[in-house]
């Protein structure tokens, strides 16, 4: 169950030290536009909040 | 102890002459002093060598899976009418039963392909705590007598509660009698400390997001890479793990800090609803890595959000297979 399994991601990501508010998580239907666009403003918005994410990056060289 | 020894004995000699099962796999002395190792019991001869006690670590329900796919494998070019049954027998205490019941529900198997031995638990030695108790040195010969353990060392002779020793899984233990099994041997253990089990993980939940960060990337730069941990667990069993998955590559297989902080989140994280704390990754790490205070997590969870417990009850649908929708949350979707 792909609710069941975010749930629990989120609460691990977040104990593990990955800030909670990172991983997110919501329904959206292909004829829901509007309600896209809300969620991917609300996404950025809480992204830009807490500033680039720089754990499990991998860096090269 | 001694008792269920001799029990225990007596029991496989049966179960072998009857022709019942075609292999016990339970724990013989170990090479080195003070340990125990698992082993294949074939004959009623051998079996004389099975051990039980506080120093059987590891969760033997690793090698029922393994026994019984190579079986399966060797039997799949033999025509249907010749194939053979073959039956595995395990001593098994409490956590090894849930590791039973999970690879059940799992269907890895039939339950007729199995014939569990139950043994009473109260709990086995942390090795690691052992040598740190006795400040590192090494032990030249010992046996538990009692409550207590007493060594010849190279330090001369030390002697050590039991209690003080034991591995931190099975001081909390909510399970140490089997959940499931075909005999048992023995009579019930008492209960261990249960209502503990999730302190280290409340106070850690406490801390900082920064601080669990750094505690978390301080733990997984300790690792090798070494995957003494997949392989001992029970739970894993994926033919091939998604460590060594070339296409796609999920994760790099080299030494790198990130790729070892993503395959320790992955392998943990596939946990959900299926680690029974049974401590056998914690026992076979070299490196000491503490991965109990993230999988213990992962167990709180599934008991705080799913109500369900890795392996309690052969009835119980894995908790990553169900959904309720009375009682799941919805606070973790997000709603602009």
């Amino acid at each position: 169950m792909a609710r069941r399994k975010f749930a629990t991601l989120k609460s691990f990501l977040n104990y593990i030290g990955v800030e909670g508010d990172r991983t997110i998580f919501t329904w959206v239907s292909a004829s829901e536009g509007d309600r896209f666009a809300q969620v991917i403003k609300g996404v950025t918005a809480k992204v830009r909040a807490l500033g680039p994410a720089n754990k499990l990056v991998k860096k090269f060289g | 102890m001694e008792n269920i020894e001799t029990k225990l004995r007596e029991e496989a000699k049966r179960l072998l002459l009857e022709k019942k099962v075609d292999v016990i796999i339970g724990y013989e002395k170990g090479t080195l002093p003070l340990t125990a190792t698992p082993c294949f019991v074939t004959t009623p001869e051998e079996a004389d060598n099975l051990v039980w006690n506080h120093l059987c670590t590891q969760n033997p329900v690793k090698f029922v899976h393994d026994l019984i796919t190579q079986h399966k494998n060797a039997q799949k070019r033999v025509k249907p009418e010749d194939r053979k049954k073959k039956v595995i027998g395990v001593v098994a205490r409490g956590c090894a039963t849930r590791s039973l019941i999970i690879q059940l529900q799992e269907r890895q198997y039939e339950r007729a392909d199995v014939y569990i031995i139950g043994v009473p638990c109260e709990g086995y030695v942390d090795g690691k705590a052992l040598k740190s108790a006795i400040g590192g040195v090494d032990i030249t010969e010992g046996s538990i007598d009692g409550d207590q353990i007493k060594m010849k060392t190279s330090d001369g002779d030390k002697a050590v509660a039991l209690k003080d020793v034991l591995a931190a899984s099975c001081r909390t233990c909510r399970f140490n009698n089997p959940i499931i099994s075909d005999t048992m041997v023995g009579s019930p253990a008492a209960a261990m400390n249960p209502d503990a089990e999730y302190n280290e993980v409340k106070e850690f939940e406490g801390k900082t997001v920064e601080e669990r960060w750094a505690y978390y990337s301080k733990e997984m730069e300790k690792c090798i890479r070494c995957n003494a941990c997949r392989q001992a667990c029970p739970s894993c069993y994926c033919p091939t793990c998604f460590a060594e998955q070339s296409q796609p590559q999920w994760v790099g297989i080299g030494e790198d800090k990130t790729d070892t902080q993503v395959f320790q989140l992955m392998r943990l994280y596939h946990m959900v609803g299926r680690c029974v704390d049974c401590g056998s990754c914690v026992a076979v790490c070299p490196m000491g890595v503490d991965l109990r205070k993230f999988l213990k997590k992962i167990d709180k969870d599934g008991w705080e959000l799913f109500g369900n417990r890795a392996g309690s009850s052969m009835d119980d649908m894995p908790p990553l297979g169900k959904y309720d929708e009375h009682h799941d949350k919805e606070d973790f979707v997000f709603n602009p």
